[in-house]
C-alpha cells in the first residue's frame, strides 16, 4: 500500500453519485408519460377547436350573421343571421351575473371576515358546495316548479336566468372565497393598527387586494352559464325573432338556436348549427379576454 | 392604490354592450336559398292583423317546415307581427297549451278524452271547448337506403310484414312480389323507427293496421309497437340513421326525406305504385273525412288509410293546431286569428316547396269558417 495520498481525490465521496441506469430509466419514463397525457388531454380540444372552426367560421364571416336575426326564413333558405340568439345569450348570462355576483361575493365576505368557523358558517360552506353539484337541468326544473307551475310567472328568459343564478353562486362563492382567504392577515392587522373600522378594511384593503382574481373569476363563471343547455329548453321557448324583452316573450339563445336548429337535417341546418357554435366559443373567448384584461387594469400596482 | 377604478371600466364594457344592441334587425330576405319560397305578395285574401304582437306555440316538429312557412307569410301580410314556435314535440305542444302556457298547440294527433286531454284544454279556455284545426298535410315516406337500388315498391301489407320483423331479408319473396323485375340484394333489413312518442309513428302504425290486411297485429300509438330495429330520436335522428347505415329502413315527413336525400319506396294500395309526393298525397287527402263535431275539425284518416285510389298516395299525416274556440283575451284572439286566416291562405302557397300538402279548397273553407268563428 502506497502511503502516497492522491491529492486530487476527494476526501469524501461527492454527495451526488453519477444517476444509476434504472434511475435514468424511471425519469425517462416519467418524463414520457406526462408528455402523453399532455397530448392525450390537449388532442380532443383541438381537435373539437378544429372541427367547429373549420365546418362553421365561413357564415360567421358575414356581417349578416352578426346584425340579422332568422325571422321569416325557412329552414331551407341561407341567409339571416343569429343576432336574436347573441342578444338572448349576453341578456341571459348579464341579468344572471347582476343577481348572482353580490350576493356570491357577499356570500364569501361573511364566510372569510365574519363567519369563521361558525356553525352557521359550516352550514353555509356545506350548501354552497352541494350547490356546485347541482346539475343544471336540476336547476331549471326548480325554477320552472316554483316560478312557472307554482307562481304562474310565464316562460322567460328571466326564469332562464334565475336557474342559471342558481349555477353561477356557488363558482363564484369558491373562488372569492379562495381570494380572500389569501389576503394576507398583515394588511387587515395594519388597517385595524391604524383605527380603520372592519367594514372599511374589508371595502377598502381586502376586496381591492382580491380584485383581479375575483373578476378572473365572476367571468369564467359567466364563460360557463352562457353555454348551459338545459335551463333554456326548459324554460324559455324558441324564436327566430329578436326579443329584448327580458321578462315576456319567448328569446333565442346560442345554445337553444343549436339544439332547435339541429333538427333541420339539410345544409342550412348545418351552416346555422356550426355558425352558432364558432359565435358560442367567439363569444366566451372574448369573455374570457375581457376578463383578464380588466383583472390586468384592476390589479395592484407592485411599488 | 388601485390603478384604475373598476366602476370606470365596468361602465366602458357595458357602453359597448349598449352599442351592440344597437343594431340588430329582424329584416331577411332569403338569399341563395335552394328553393326559395317567398310569400307572394299579391294576396287574395282579407286579413284582418293587428292584436298581440308576439304569439307564442310550440308541439309537433312534423310541422316545422310548414309554420317556418306561415310565419314569413304572416310577416309579410301584418308587418311586426311574429310567431314563435318550439318544435318539441306533439306531446309537449299538448301539454303547454293546456298549461296555459302558449297560444297554439301544435299536435299530430287531435286531443284526446280518454287520456283528460280535453277537459284539460276546455279549462284552460275559460270553459269553452278547444278546436283541432289541421291546418297541414303532408305525406310520410318509407325511406330506406339500399346500396345499388333506387327504386323499391311496397304495399300496405308488405310494409306491416317488414316493420313487424315478419320480413328480414331485402331479396324475401314478399318484396321481390311486389317488385318483379329488379334485383334485390341479399341483405338483413334493418328497421329504424321512432325512438321517442311521436304522432308520426301513431300514424305510420294507424297505416299499418288499415291498409295491411291482417299483416299488422300490433296496437297503434305513439310508441312503436313493431317489436324490431333500432329507436332514433326524433325524425332528424331516424333520418340520419337511415342514411348512416346499408340496408336501413324507415318512416320520416317527406321533408326529412328531401333534406336528407334519401331514396323513398312507392306505395302500391291495389291500382298502381305512387311515388312519395306532393301529387299523390293531394290526392289521396281529397277523401279525408271529418268526425268532430262543428268547428272541431277531427279527421278520420282510417278510410283514407285503407282506400285503392288510383294515383293516391295514402301514408299521410295531418297535423293540428290547437286552439280555443273562446276564452282567449282580445288581442290574443285578433291575432290567432290573423295568423291562422294567413297561414291557411296565402302560407299554403309555399308549402309543397317546404314538403307538404296545400289544403284541398272544401277543407280550406271548412276551416276558414272554424277560423272565423273563434271569438
Amino acid at each position: 500500500m502506497s502511503t502516497a495520498t492522491d491529492l486530487n481525490r476527494p476526501a469524501a465521496p461527492p454527495a451526488f453519485q453519477e444517476i444509476n441506469s434504472s434511475r435514468r430509466f424511471k425519469n425517462r419514463l416519467a418524463t414520457i408519460l406526462v408528455g402523453l397525457t399532455f397530448v392525450l388531454a390537449l388532442a380532443p380540444l383541438v381537435w373539437l377547436l378544429i372541427t367547429v372552426i373549420a365546418k362553421g367560421f365561413q357564415y360567421v364571416l358575414n356581417a349578416d350573421w352578426w346584425q340579422k336575426s332568422l325571422a321569416g326564413l325557412t329552414s331551407r333558405q341561407f341567409g339571416g343571421g343569429v343576432y336574436h340568439a347573441i342578444i338572448g345569450t349576453l341578456l341571459q348570462g348579464l341579468i344572471c351575473a347582476v343577481i348572482a355576483v353580490p350576493i356570491a361575493i357577499l356570500v364569501a365576505v361573511y364566510l372569510v371576515e365574519y363567519g369563521k368557523q361558525s356553525r352557521l358558517a359550516k352550514a353555509v360552506t356545506f350548501t354552497v358546495d352541494i350547490l356546485s353539484g347541482v346539475p343544471s337541468i336540476v336547476a331549471a326544473l326548480f325554477i320552472y316548479a316554483l316560478c312557472i307551475t307554482t307562481l304562474g310567472m310565464p316562460r322567460s328568459a328571466f326564469a332562464v336566468s334565475l336557474a342559471l343564478v342558481l349555477l353561477m353562486i356557488p363558482v363564484v362563492v369558491r373562488t372569492t372565497e379562495e381570494l380572500l382567504k389569501i389576503v394576507p392577515d398583515e394588511l387587515r392587522e395594519a388597517a385595524y393598527a391604524l383605527g380603520v373600522p372592519k367594514w372599511k378594511t374589508i371595502v377598502k384593503i381586502v376586496i381591492p387586494t382580491a380584485m383581479s382574481g375575483i373578476i378572473t373569476g365572476i367571468s369564467l363563471a359567466i364563460a360557463r352559464v352562457m353555454g348551459e343547455t338545459a335551463p333554456v329548453l326548459v324554460l324559455v321557448g324558441y324564436t327566430t325573432f329578436i326579443n329584448y324583452d327580458p321578462f315576456g316573450g319567448s328569446m333565442a339563445s346560442l345554445p337553444l338556436l343549436m339544439t332547435s336548429e339541429r333538427l333541420t337535417t339539410n345544409e342550412v341546418g348545418e351552416a346555422r348549427v356550426w355558425g352558432a357554435a364558432v359565435t358560442l366559443i367567439l363569444i366566451i373567448t372574448v369573455f374570457n379576454l375581457l376578463g383578464s384584461l380588466i383583472s390586468r387594469l384592476t390589479s395592484l400596482k407592485t411599488k | 392604490m388601485i390603478s384604475k377604478r373598476p366602476v370606470s371600466v365596468l361602465g366602458l364594457v357595458a357602453a359597448g354592450a349598449l352599442a351592440l344592441t344597437a343594431c340588430g334587425s329582424d329584416n331577411n330576405t332569403p338569399a341563395g336559398g335552394n328553393n326559395s319560397a317567398a310569400p307572394a305578395p299579391t294576396a287574395t285574401t282579407q286579413v284582418e292583423c293587428g292584436g298581440k304582437k308576439d304569439l307564442v306555440a310550440e308541439g309537433s316538429s312534423a310541422q316545422k317546415g310548414a309554420i317556418e312557412a306561415f310565419v314569413a307569410a304572416y310577416g309579410a301580410k301584418c308587418s311586426g307581427q311574429q310567431l314563435a314556435y318550439t318544435p318539441s314535440g306533439s306531446g309537449a305542444g299538448v301539454k303547454q297549451f293546456t298549461g296555459g302556457i302558449v297560444d297554439i298547440g301544435g299536435s299530430d294527433s287531435p286531443l284526446n278524452k280518454d287520456k283528460g286531454e280535453v277537459e284539460k284544454a276546455a279549462e284552460r279556455c275559460k270553459g269553452n271547448p278547444a278546436w283541432n284545426l289541421p291546418l297541414v298535410f303532408g305525406p310520410v315516406g318509407i325511406a330506406y337506403k339500399l346500396d345499388g337500388v333506387t327504386s323499391v315498391t311496397l304495399t300496405g301489407e308488405v310494409a306491416a310484414k317488414i316493420f313487424s320483423g315478419a320480413v328480414t331479408k331485402w331479396n324475401d319473396p314478399a318484396i321481390a312480389a311486389v317488385n318483379t323485375g329488379a334485383t334485390l340484394p341479399d341483405k338483413a333489413i334493418t328497421v329504424i323507427y321512432r325512438g321517442d312518442e311521436s304522432g308520426t309513428t301513431d300514424n305510420f302504425q294507424k297505416y299499418l293496421k288499415a291498409a295491411g290486411k291482417g299483416a299488422w297485429t300490433k296496437d297503434a300509438g305513439k310508441k312503436f309497437n313493431g317489436g324490431v330495429g333500432q329507436g332514433a330520436q326524433g325524425s332528424a335522428g331516424v333520418a340520419d340513421a337511415i342514411s348512416a347505415g346499408d340496408g336501413t329502413i324507415g318512416y320520416i315527413e317527406w321533408s326529412y326525406v328531401q333534406d336528407k336525400k334519401l331514396s323513398a319506396a312507392k306505395l302500391d294500395s291495389g291500382s298502381g305504385a305512387v311515388e312519395l309526393g306532393a301529387q299523390g298525397a293531394a290526392a289521396a287527402i281529397k277523401s279525408a273525412k271529418v268526425k268532430g263535431e262543428g268547428h272541431d275539425l277531427v279527421l278520420d284518416l282510417d278510410a283514407l288509410y285503407a282506400s285503392n285510389t288510383a294515383g293516391a298516395y295514402p301514408l299521410v299525416l295531418a297535423t293540428y293546431e290547437i286552439v280555443c274556440s273562446k276564452g282567449y283575451d282580445a288581442d290574443t284572439a285578433k291575432a290567432v286569428k290573423a295568423f291562422l286566416n294567413v297561414a291557411a291562405t296565402d302560407g299554403q302557397s309555399a308549402l309543397a316547396d317546404a314538403g307538404y300538402v296545400p289544403l284541398p279548397d272544401e277543407f280550406q273553407a271548412k276551416l276558414l269558417d272554424a277560423i272565423k268563428a273563434i271569438a
